[in-house]
């Protein structure tokens, strides 16, 4: 194995969200009852023709702008051809000597940059649902806007070709373009991969991985299937060239098809689409539009705020996170605590709402009150999730929360020393367990001042009286 | 009674909103000719006992008007003359058909053809072959050969075809009726099953051009549902009807009259020239070099194309189903038995020629060659203002005689190149043989240069009498 290079190459394709589909009016909503987001033109009735929707042109171009593609200014569809049931023409509309984007790269978390060959448009097809001896077809999703972006076989190892996807899938979140939902299918990915000695110039004999369902998918079968040439190789075999899938509860891959049997997509400049031109006006504006992407924003993260690498990779996963984090900064701007309180119970809480992050209507002012309260002592670490709790999805005014829960924060002397006292005299077993040398139970006599506060005491205040009290 | 037969779909309109008669009068009277004359000469594929009337105005509101059967029509069977859609019923409208239907015009059924257009003679129907009102041992040319034996037959005032190769004017020419290729992108072909998208194209065959320049009037135009539709303004034909070429210079190529054209139809077209002549037209001798390409360029790209839009049928969606044991097999019995022997031979050569390792040397060639031709087009241009040839190298031929595909493609050598080039134009009638045959010309203009087609036909028929000429019963 030593002496084998690996060599990978990814096909993702992704659905570009628009609100209709690629060459008909139909919706893309996806979730809808079987065959009710279909017309005659995109199930291929008999005379029907495609009329491409253009918002689609505008969103693969951002996507090429975005992997630093260059454009093909003069674009044409063409037809490849290939009979499947889920497919009403039996050709998809598709680009395929001419593809929107080349040449491009999409840079890793590694940095390194990975050669992206094609960036192209296309329809999607429908869905087949087997049964026992029958199988049934959904077309709500064909003709649903599809970009296949290709990169060269430049990826190096199976975790290398996990973070291209990850990098690949946050990219096209960023940028607008999808929901990168592999669940949904609106994200998928086959992959090409083979092996040759180390320093050889030719490539090796490869092999396409079809049905990964998830990135771990994608690396598990690749990891499998390394192993698997390897030993082929290594035997003093050759690797056969054919198409495998990946089986996810038997965790291996397996034939689906040679290459003898392989299509010949018979491709020819679809006749029911004319020509036409992108013009430079359209490339300008759509440049302008794809704005920072995920890793020059965690550059920039990284030189300007000081946080942990590994809390700037959770900030910048999500494109909300990381603008609300900026904008609470310009309220409060110690960026630690309040990536703290983003990363730890902000997270915590949205991930338990229905709707996630849009159901979230605190301000970044209100939010960053709760994190400059508990800095400075005013709230603890209850009541300021508590309020966190009260005003996420309200935007109620943080003041008058902690006015109305009565949350602040009780540190004064005086005040705490009636409770300490009080639980001294009731748990005369644990001071003395305490007296004894056992640590752990000042902890629950400080819990048990936290109980009578009703959590409104300083914790660290309470512990420091207690001890002191005891040792008396 | 008024001879209905001998007026023009203006004349009948007119007649019907001065009361003159009544719609559903001439209605009948034509259902009744179609079920007398148009079932002896298979014609038809379906007809409707009661017209799709439709509450929209025009010059032509009320006259009855037949449609190829590869036009969709809504709610009604659509079959392109093939087993495989035999129960197959549209369920939208064909653009034309919308603008008959908003014009008042009333659709009376679907005119027989050559199964998806494929053929010249109306011989590849599943139907069976539609029968020559001239001489029924012969045929009606094609593919539009039912739409121009129906007209010439006057069982209908007019109808649609479509011309992929020249299946609108050759039809026509073996016919003597006067049919009509628009430029490609003048009609909306949203609705019209494809044979060869690039190719196709929708137009009238009438017996005159006066109600041609209406029915163009009414089909053409820009239509969203079509992207190869063109934006441009529609003039109106019907301006275009003036006896009037004193000074336009019609081209005539040397390569359009050599080896294979029959002697009579060679001095027919002479005596055209004459007549032009005599209303001072100018005739200028021209050459298009590439002529001799055209048909080999055709097939390839024609078939390549339909190879294409014909994958469709594979009984998964609509039409026959065969019998059978799992999916290849479903797909190979299904488009064996629902297509024809032409249809399956065409869908052979295309699929060869677009396969990888042939693509260069047959699809791409071809399309090199379609340059060629659109190129010495151009150049002709610059000289002349029209073109005029024969539409046909012979008149109409037996039924069976050209059982050889080859011998059968020849007989559009002088209407694919306009298709090739994307021109207009149009095949009236303008003698007959000995044998009583008709014989067609054709016109070809410049594009989007419609009218000036107009002009020159309404001219030559107002100095002559064979488009006035009906067989008889």
């Amino acid at each position: 194995m030593n002496d084998l290079e690996i060599v990978i190459g990814l096909e993702v394709h992704t659905q570009v969200k628009t609100e209709s589909k690629i060459f008909c009016a139909c919706s893309t909503k996806f979730e809808s009852p079987p065959n009710t987001n279909i017309c005659p033109v995109c199930c291929g009735y008999p005379g029907v023709l495609p009329v491409f929707n253009e918002k689609v042109l505008s969103l693969a171009l951002k996507v090429s702008c975005a992997l630093n593609c260059n454009i093909n200014k003069d674009i044409y569809f063409e037809r490849k051809s290939y009979f499947y049931p889920d497919l009403p023409k039996n050709y998809q509309i598709s680009q395929y000597k001419m593809p929107l984007g080349e040449k491009g790269y999409l840079e890793i978390s590694t940095g390194r940059k990975i050669i992206i060959n094609r960036v192209h448009m296309e329809e999607d097809a429908g869905k087949l649902i087997h049964k026992d001896n029958y199988s049934l077809v959904d077309f709500n999703r064909t003709g649903t806007p599809l970009l296949e972006i290709v990169s060269d076989p430049d990826i190096h190892s199976p975790q290398e070709a996990y973070d291209y996807l990850n990098s690949m899938k946050l990219l096209l979140i960023y940028i607008g373009v999808s929901d990168c939902d592999m669940e949904k299918g609106s994200l998928r990915c086959d992959a090409n991969v083979s092996l040759r000695k180390k320093g050889a110039a030719k490539l090796g004999i490869r092999v396409e991985l079809k049905n990964m369902n998830t990135f771990n998918g994608v690396r598990a079968a690749l990891e499998y299937e390394v192993k698997r040439q390897s030993k082929v190789i290594n035997k003093g075999e050759n690797v056969v060239q054919e198409t495998r899938l990946w089986d996810f509860q038997k965790l291996k891959t397996v034939v689906m098809r040679t290459k003898s049997d392989a299509h010949d997509y018979r491709y020819f400049p679809e006749p029911d689409l004319l020509n036409f031109c992108v013009s430079d006006e359209l490339i300008e504006s759509v440049k302008k539009s794809v704005g920072e992407l995920p890793l020059e924003k965690k550059r920039r993260f990284m030189k300007n705020y000081d946080i942990l690498e590994k809390e700037i990779n959770v900030l910048i996963s999500y494109p909300w996170l990381s603008k609300f984090f900026e904008e609470i900064i310009l309220f409060y701007p110690k960026a630690k605590d309040v990536c703290n309180w983003l990363i730890g119970p902000f997270l915590e809480q949205v991930n338990n709402l229905d709707n996630g992050f849009s159901a979230v209507k605190i301000s970044a002012e209100n939010f960053s009150k709760i994190v400059k309260f508990f800095s400075e002592g005013k709230l603890n670490n209850l009541g300021a999730k508590k309020v966190l709790a009260l005003g996420l999805t309200t935007n109620e005014d943080i003041d008058s929360i902690i006015e109305r829960e009565k949350l602040v924060q009780v540190s004064d002397h005086e005040e705490l020393l009636k409770f300490v006292e009080e639980v001294i005299s009731s748990n005369p077993k644990a001071v003395q367990e305490y007296l004894e040398g056992k640590q752990k139970s000042i902890m629950f006599l400080v819990g048990q001042v936290m109980k009578n506060t009703r959590g409104k005491a300083n914790p660290k205040v309470a512990k420091d009286i207690l001890e002191r009290r005891i040792q008396i | 009674m008024i001879d209905i037969i001998s007026l023009t779909g203006l004349d009948i309109s007119e007649g019907i909103s001065k009361g003159g008669f009544k719609a559903n009068e001439i209605y009948s009277f034509y259902y009744n000719r179609i079920k007398k004359i148009g079932s002896d000469l298979n014609c038809f594929v379906d007809v409707y006992a009661e017209g799709l009337t439709c509450e929209g105005r025009s010059p032509l509101k009320g006259v009855p008007i037949a449609i190829k059967d590869n036009i969709c029509i809504k709610g009604k069977r659509i079959t392109c003359a093939s087993k495989i859609l035999s129960s197959h019923i549209a369920v939208y409208d064909a653009t034309v058909v919308e603008r008959l239907k908003k014009s008042g015009l009333v659709v009376v059924g679907t005119t027989n053809m050559d199964e998806f257009a494929f053929g010249s003679s109306t011989e590849n129907s599943f139907y069976g072959p539609a029968k020559n009102p001239w001489d029924k041992s012969r045929v009606v040319g094609g593919s539009s050969g039912g739409s121009a034996a129906a007209v010439a037959a006057r069982i209908v005032p007019f109808a649609l075809g479509s011309d992929t190769g020249g299946s609108i004017r050759q039809p026509s020419s073996l016919c003597g009726v006067v049919g009509f290729k628009p430029t490609y992108g003048r009609v909306s072909r949203f609705g019209l099953i494809a044979f060869s998208s690039s190719l196709d194209q929708i137009g009238p065959i009438t017996t005159n051009f006066t109600d041609c320049a209406s029915l163009l009037n009414i089909i053409c135009g820009y239509d969203e549902n079509d992207s190869t539709s063109v934006s441009l303004e529609v003039p109106d034909f019907t301006k275009s009807l003036q006896d009037n070429i004193e000074g336009l210079r019609v081209g005539v190529p040397k390569e359009y009259f050599g080896e294979g054209l029959d002697p009579e139809v060679r001095d027919a077209i002479n005596k055209v020239i004459e007549v032009l002549k005599n209303k001072k037209a100018e005739i200028v001798e021209i050459s298009l070099p590439t002529t001799d390409y055209a048909v080999a360029a055709y097939y390839i790209i024609a078939s390549s194309e339909a190879s294409s839009n014909l994958q469709r049928f594979d009984g998964i969606k609509y039409g026959i189903r065969a019998k059978c044991n799992g999916l290849k097999e479903l797909y190979a019995k299904t488009r064996k038995e629902g297509f024809g022997e032409e249809t399956q031979r065409r869908v052979l050569l295309g699929t060869y020629s677009l396969s990888s390792g042939y693509y260069d040397a047959y699809y791409l060639k071809a399309l090199k060659v379609r340059r060629l031709i659109k190129n010495d087009f151009d150049s002709a241009f610059k000289k002349v203002d029209v073109i005029l040839t024969p539409t046909s190298p012979t008149t109409a031929f037996k039924i069976g005689e050209k059982s050889d595909p080859l011998s059968m493609y020849l007989s559009d050598i002088y209407t694919i190149s306009t298709n090739l080039a994307g021109l207009p134009a149009v095949s009236f009638p303008c003698g007959f043989t000995k044998g009583n045959l008709p014989v067609g010309c054709q016109i070809i203009g410049k594009e989007f240069d419609e009218s000036t087609l107009v002009r020159v036909g309404y001219s030559y028929q107002s100095a002559t009498d064979f488009h006035k000429k009906i067989p008889k019963e």
